[in-house]
Parts: structure tokens; sequence; C-alpha cells
């Protein structure tokens, strides 16, 4: 059983048909990469293994180690084992790395998990292995986070996941607006991540980008899968980069 | 003479604008989490104001329930003491209901929907007051004394001379409920989530938070704190149906134009900046107090348009 499949999704905003039948399978322990071009419905998908609504997910399943997804509330599906760096980071600007860092571990509260219909809630990473791997963060815990560079806002929107200790990471654009040299450090940190055993979905517009640490990609265009296949093979279809990455 | 005015202007502005701050909270952090605009705030304040004369009477000496049953022999006059704990409980669980009943269907709902079904709630609630105990306006209730203190008299201030006691400790129980409130935001799990939240509820959500909860206890708060202005309104200001929309809604949201959408520093700043103001326009030029107030508010507007402290415009 792969860790999330994604089974023949129909998904809409409001009356648009976004994702049309799409479906994908990500394995337990690799690097998938999710790649295609704007609007292509990248995002979208993601927000949909989120469980979060907007989209309205009317046809189609998704299952997480086995549990369905559709029509659980986001926060459940988090706690589940599901960490998500948005795009646009979306931090909290007007609260500390810290406090940032410390939402995962409010979760855990008993007065926020009492009656609720969760099968398991893992444990929190403690927060020294989070600032262990981003030292950055760890010299700026108590500096406001709409203070921080964009390079250390995209470390502080993986740490945040990160913290959650979830068992799929999704990222989507992580390298959006990033200077060369900060896009190194977000692939080390996502390398680092892969080889301490947790799942990795990314989403990417660049190719290139995506093929240097994904083991196997998926290309969707217009709402609708239409390439799967090892990085390698990508690598070396040209046509098909062509065709729907434009690159 | 001056020195004088000006003292006087600065400890009437100073109780004028905590019942503001106490009021500007609730309705701004509502506004931030919820994206709800609350126009039945002020009609929490009219609650406060009329619950607040209830307990008052009924729990002290000379008359009230607790009188009827003796408890004047044992010597327990509580009153407004017994006021302070009830008033705010009472709100407390009115803002529960009223999130549960009123707030809650109508989250995901337009604007337009949330505006009419609380100004229709504010009316209702005049209304029936109006019903039950008539359009009568009620004189001010001080305490003489709270908690075996004497709180009742003038005393002897320098500078102004003789000043309403209760006046002095008015101000200084409102701001250590302030201030209450503040450390609540500020320090505590469940204020961080509704400081994250006034900012980016879904992604609060998406890091394994029931946010709803907090919406709950956030709405119940901001009512508690509402009644709780209406109750010390109460003691210095006279009572009738129409103070819900006059002297609490209104000032509320010019507080929230301000201080900003969502921010707890920014109600309580733009609270006393406007108690002031006003307090001032009434000495200087009392028919255009409520005017300046407005342009004050209007000035915010043009130039900062999220408000002083807000992360996010009030009209979005």
């Amino acid at each position: 059983m792969s860790l999330l499949e994604v089974d023949r999704i129909d998904a809409y905003y409001g009356q648009s048909h976004i994702l049309r039948d799409l479906s994908l399978e990500i394995e337990d322990g690799e690097v998938c990469a999710l790649l295609g071009r704007n609007g292509a419905g990248k995002t979208t998908t993601l927000r949909c293994v989120a469980g979060a609504t907007p989209p309205d997910v009317r046809s189609g399943e998704i299952r997480f180690d086995g549990d369905e997804v559709v029509g659980r509330e986001t926060e459940d599906v988090s706690i589940s084992g599901i960490g998500l760096v948005p795009e646009e980071r979306r931090i909290f600007p007007n609260l500390t790395v810290e406090e940032n860092l410390h939402l995962a571990e409010v979760s855990r509260n008993s007065s926020n998990l009492i009656g609720r219909n969760l099968s398991q809630v893992s444990e929190t990473r403690p927060l020294r292995e989070i600032y262990d791997a981003f030292p950055r963060l760890d010299d700026r815990q108590n500096q406001m986070a709409g203070t921080l560079s964009g390079g250390e806002q995209q470390m502080l929107a993986i740490a945040r996941a990160l913290r959650q200790n979830p068992r799929l990471l999704m990222l989507d654009e992580p390298y959006e607006g990033l200077a060369p040299q900060i896009i190194e450090d977000v692939e080390d940190a996502i390398r680092r991540i892969s080889e301490e055993g947790t799942t990795v979905l990314l989403v990417e517009q660049n190719a290139a980008a995506a093929i240097k640490i994904a083991e196997r990609c998926y290309i969707v265009d217009q709402g609708e899968i239409v390439y799967e296949g090892p990085s390698e093979e990508l690598r070396a279809d040209e046509e098909t980069r062509q065709r729907y990455l434009g690159v | 003479m001056v020195l004088e005015t000006a003292i006087e202007i600065l400890l009437n502005g100073l109780q004028q604008g905590a019942i503001f701050a106490l009021l500007g909270i609730g309705l701004s952090v509502i506004l931030g989490t919820m994206d709800f605009l609350n126009l039945a705030h002020g009609a929490l304040y009219l609650i406060g104001g009329y619950a607040g004369m209830y307990f008052i009477r009924e729990t002290s000496l000379s008359a009230g329930y607790l009188n009827s049953i003796g408890v004047d022999a044992i010597g327990l006059g509580l009153g407004f003491a017994a006021a302070m704990i009830l008033v705010p409980v009472f709100g407390f669980i009115v803002g529960l209901l009223m999130e549960r009943y009123v707030a809650e269907p109508f989250y995901d709902r337009p604007e337009t929907d949330q505006l009419l079904v609380t100004f229709g709630l504010a009316l209702i609630v005049q209304e029936v007051i109006k019903g039950m105990l008539g359009g009568n306006t009620f004189q001010p209730t001080a305490p003489t004394t709270l908690f075996g203190i004497n709180v009742g008299g003038p005393v002897m201030l320098p500078i102004i001379g003789n000043y309403p006691q209760w006046r002095l400790y008015l101000v200084g129980i409102a701001l250590f409920v302030i201030g209450l409130t503040y450390l609540v935001i500020e320090k505590t799990d469940f204020g961080l989530v509704v400081q994250a939240g006034t900012h980016d509820s879904e992604m609060v959500r998406m890091l394994g938070i029931r946010i709803n909860r907090s919406y709950s206890l956030v709405f119940a708060m901001g009512a508690a704190l509402a009644a709780f202005a209406g109750l010390i309104g109460v003691s210095f200001q006279t009572v009738s149906p129409q103070i819900g929309t006059e002297r609490a809604l209104i000032p509320a949201f010019l507080v929230l134009v301000v201080g900003g959408a969502g921010s707890v520093i920014g109600a309580i700043f733009g609270g006393f900046v406007l108690g002031i103001t006003v307090a001032g326009m009434t000495v200087l030029a009392s028919q255009w107090a409520q005017i300046v107030l407005y342009a004050v508010a209007a000035g915010v507007l043009l130039f900062r348009p999220e408000g002083l402290f807000g992360s996010k415009g009030v009209v979005e």
C-alpha cells in the first residue's frame, strides 16, 4: 500500500472544474515531484490532500496511510501526519520564530485534541532538533517572523511543518523568490529531511530544480496527470518537458 | 487653571477610554480571527448594564432577594462586588450562546448577511429591554463600599481638589481587567492561537489546531468584557435602552478603525486615545465632541487604512 493514494478525484472551485480524474501515488520514503505550469492544478492538488476547502472534491478518493481524507477537517488531516509548506510560506509575521514553532506543540494540548476522532497523533519533533537543523533560526528565536529575510522565512515555514513530525511533507514551490545560494540551502534541507525517513512531495514549476532531488515525477496539465516516470527518464525526454513545461 | 482642566480631562478620559478599550478588544479580536463583524457587540454592553443593575439590587443589603432571606442580618452586603463577578460570567454565557446560534451559522455567509443578522439582534435586545422595563433612564449607581473598602464620597486630590473617589477605583479596576486580558492574549497558548488566527486562520488549522474552539472562547471573552464595560458604565453614567448603540457600538467601531482589526494592544491604545479626545472636547467644545471622534477615525482611515496596530485593512 502506498503512503498516499489519490484516486481519480474531480475537484472544483465554485463552478470551475479544476482537477479532472486525477490520480497519483506516493510511496513511503520517496521524494516525488509534481510538475506543471502555472495554473495547471498543482496547488489545488496539494490543498485536496491537505483536506483544505475550497476546493470541493466531488468525486474520487484520497487515502493517507489507508484512511480517507476527503470530507475530514483540515486540522484532523494535518495531525494525522501530513505537513504542508504552503506557497508564499504563510508564516505568522506577528509572532516570534519560537512562537511560530510552538504552535505545533499547542496542537497536542489535550484541550485541542479532546473529543476529536483521531486515530493517531505523533509526538512533535523536539525544538532542539529543529534548531540544530536550522541554525539561522536558532539565532533568531525571539525575532518577529515578519522581519526575517525571504530565505529565513522559507526555512521557518519548513521548520514549522517539520515540528509537527509529519510522515508526508508537502512543499509548494519552496524555491520561489529565493537567491541561488539560499535555494541550495533549501535543497540541502529537503535532502536531509528525506534521509531521515520523511516522505516528500515537492510541487514545482521548474523541472530542472525538481529533477535534482526527486526520484520520480508527475506532470499535471489542465487538471490532468499527463506524465509519470522516474526523474532520469524525464531528464532525457525533452519533448515531454517542452510540451507540458515549456523548457 | 489650565493644569487643573488638563488633569480633569485626563481622569475623565481614562474612565471613558477604559470602557471604549474593553468594548474594542472584543469587537476587534472577533473581527480579526473570525472575519465576523458583530453589530450586536453594543447589545452586550446594554445587557451588561441592565444585568449589572439587577445583580447590584438583588445582592445588596437594603433590598432584593438576599435581603428577603435575611442575609443582611449577617452583614453580607455584596452589591457591586457580586455584580463584578456575575456580570462577566453572564456575559460569557450569552456570548457562548450567541456564537453558537447566531454567529457560527453565518461564518461562511457574505458580510452583508452577517451585518443584517447581528444588527437585527441588537435591535431585538434593545426592544425587549424597552418592552420589559420601559424606556426609562436610570441614574448611575456607584457603590460606596467594595470588598469592605470605602470607595464612595469625595477624595481630596492635589491641584484639582475634591474628586469622586469611586471614579479613581473604576479606572484602576478597568485597567486591571484590561491588563489581565492582555496577559491572556500574550502569554497563553490560547492567546497564541488567537494571534496567529487573526493573521491566517486556515494556516493555524493546517498545523492541526481546531481553531473553532478558540473562536467560541474568543467570542465569549469579548462578550464578557463588553458586559463588564456595561457594568462599569452603570456606575457613573445613566442607563437607557439606547446606550447599546450610542455609547457602545459606535465608539467600539471607531476604536476598531483607529487600533486596527485583530490587535488587542491597538484596541487598548485606540480606546484611550478616543476616550481622552472625547473628554477633552466635552470640556472645550462639547457640541463638537462626537464629530471629532469621527474625524480622528477618518484621519486614521486616510493615512493608515489598516489601523495603527492592525495587520490587515478593516475595509477589504
